[in-house]
């Protein structure tokens, strides 16, 4: 029901506090690893559920929950998950899959992440867990606010037939809490937030905005048009 | 007696026939205690039930005392709580007491209490249980550059701004539409654009930019994908920019109620304030382009041209009608 991780060797990551440039390094896990990952997650479901019935599990095994949808950039497809990694604190093994690629981390300047529930008490437990696993992972909160909640009623009639004057009504609550977090590397932002929605209680729906800054492309530094043609020239 | 012999024949009936089905010893007892008394029926109840009453006494055992009895006040609670496991009374040593109070008493105590087992509860979480999961994701971590600390220095270096949201919910699909949506934002005054270019720049985008913050923003959501999205506002970006920089042949037959602004130079109210100096004799004896030319160099005529101008151009309000007026009265030395 494990996958295990391939022994690579182990690479040390490089400190990141170059001058203005964006060449801080991915953390990347081993291609075969991250094959095995794009399994189909209903299998792993089954996996686990049957790891849970037949056995007590005394591991942390990967809780498929909803996952951050394939659109989102912050994809599982590059980092490690941390079902593997946890064995390391009941084993106390080296990390040998980890590996350091040259390619350009991207910089969040801001990752805004809104829980809706229908229980609050439910969002300030997930507040505080937040909140800790923020300070842990050395990530900078810029606020965390708690916008008004949003009730929806509705007016049913009460009887099945006639009876116009008896109803009933019903009122769903939604509740919400946002946290800013400023200025994360997309290796953080995946690591945090793949972290945060695999703890994502029942009933709870998440909502990330990201802002992600970039350096202006090559192909808009020049204007291509170097004799500044007077006559037209359709198609150019 | 005639009780104890059914139960005989309930007893033989089970004895006798393991390896068959339970149907068949079951229709074996039916058979035989339909030819058993009423009587036997209403002391024994139901005659299956009776049959297994006496069974599962010989195999039920007795439950132990609670995990939490045996549970030292140090240990690891990681290790009894690892997952998001449903609430368990037996293995939580909390006396926990969740629901409506009965008058005048508690609310009902955790054995067997359903609002307990409801509501996600976040014992798999406690704060050591963070900890050492971070500790686990800390190498997957990168850290934010240095240099980088504020946000304006942020905007020198990095000026395009990309914006896309991403959703996470339970329901029959886990894809939201919606999360195909990617703003692209970039302040025009970081792209290398001369003056000519960004009027066009401006004209071509309309209501895209806005004139206080000088952000451009395009929105793609035209494409199915994310990443399509993306690629789509930077192909429009690239070229809006390219087209602006392009000079086409009938751009020299902009009127002037195309132009942006308003220039003061070669328009209506030059022409007026200059006859109207001539008029007043102010440059002394004399006609033609000289005697213009000398009043528009004068200091007067110069504050009359930037009152006008900011008029025009920001609209009427306190300051601007004041400046006109005062430009006005030294201009004509009212």
């Amino acid at each position: 029901m494990y996958i295990s991780a391939p022994s690579c060797p182990s690479s040390s990551l490089p400190s990141s506090t170059h001058e203005g440039s964006t060449g801080n390094s991915t953390v990347s896990c081993c291609p075969t690893f991250s094959e095995n990952m794009a399994a189909p997650m209903a299998l792993r479901r089954e996996l686990c559920s049957l790891a849970r019935i037949l056995s007590g599990i005394s591991h942390l095994a990967p809780r498929a929950l909803g996952v951050c949808s394939g659109h989102n950039k912050c994809n599982i497809i590059r980092s490690r998950l941390p079902s593997t990694s946890s064995t390391s604190f009941h084993t106390a093994t080296v990390f040998s899959s980890i590996t350091v690629t040259e390619e350009p981390d991207t910089l969040f300047q801001m990752v805004s992440v809104m829980v809706k529930g229908h229980d609050r008490a439910v969002l300030d437990s997930y507040e505080f867990f937040a909140k800790m696993a923020a300070q842990e992972l050395g990530i900078t909160i810029n606020k965390v606010y708690e916008p008004p909640k949003d009730i929806e009623r509705l007016t049913v009639l009460k009887s099945v037939h006639i009876f116009k004057k008896h109803r009933v009504q019903y009122e769903m609550r939604t509740h919400y809490r946002c946290f800013e977090l400023s200025h994360m590397t997309g290796c953080t932002t995946q690591v945090y937030l793949e972290y945060i929605q695999r703890n994502l209680p029942e009933g709870v729906a998440m909502e990330v905005s990201t802002t992600a800054i970039e350096k202006v492309p090559d192909h808009i530094l020049e204007p291509m048009w170097e004799d500044r043609p007077i006559d037209d020239k359709p198609g150019q | 007696m005639a009780a104890h012999t059914s139960r005989a024949f309930l007893s033989l009936g089970r004895i006798n026939v393991p390896g068959l089905g339970l149907h068949k010893s079951v229709s074996r007892v039916t058979y035989s205690t339909g030819l058993s008394t009423d009587s036997s029926k209403a002391t024994t109840g139901s005659p299956q039930k009776g049959g297994k009453k006496v069974l599962s006494k010989k195999y039920k055992r007795e439950p132990g005392d609670p995990r939490t009895e045996l549970m030292p006040v140090d240990q690891d609670w990681t290790a009894v709580y690892p997952v998001a496991t449903p609430f368990i009374p037996d293995a939580i040593p909390l006396p926990v007491r969740m629901g409506c109070p009965v008058k005048g008493g508690a609310p009902p105590e955790k054995k067997g209490n359903l609002e307990l087992i409801k509501i996600p509860n976040f014992l798999h979480l406690t704060p050591a249980a963070i900890k050492k999961h971070c500790e686990a994701l800390k190498p997957f971590c990168t850290e934010w550059p240095s240099a980088l600390d504020t946000d304006a220095k942020c905007d020198e270096h990095f000026p395009i701004k990309v914006e896309t949201k991403s959703y996470v919910s339970a329901g029959p699909s886990i894809r939201n539409p919606a999360a195909r949506i990617v703003h692209l934002s970039v302040k025009l005054s970081s792209l290398n654009l001369n003056d000519q270019a960004r009027k066009k720049m401006l004209k071509l985008v309309g209501d895209r930019y806005c004139k206080d913050t000088d952000i451009l923003t395009i929105t793609a959501d035209r494409c199915p994908l994310k990443q399509q999205n993306y690629d789509y506002a930077m192909y429009l970006l690239t070229v809006l920019y390219h087209e602006s920089w392009k000079i086409e042949a009938w751009e020299a037959e902009k009127t002037v109620a195309d132009m942006e602004e308003y220039s003061w130079e070669g328009s209506l109210s030059q022409e007026n304030i200059l006859d109207v100096l001539v008029r007043m004799k102010e440059a002394g004896e004399g006609e033609g382009e000289e005697v213009r030319e000398q009043l528009l160099g004068r200091r007067e005529v110069q504050e009359y041209k930037d009152s006008v101008t900011r008029l025009k151009n920001e609209g009427e309000n306190e300051s601007t009608m004041l400046q006109y007026k005062e430009a006005v009265k030294k201009v004509l030395k009212l």
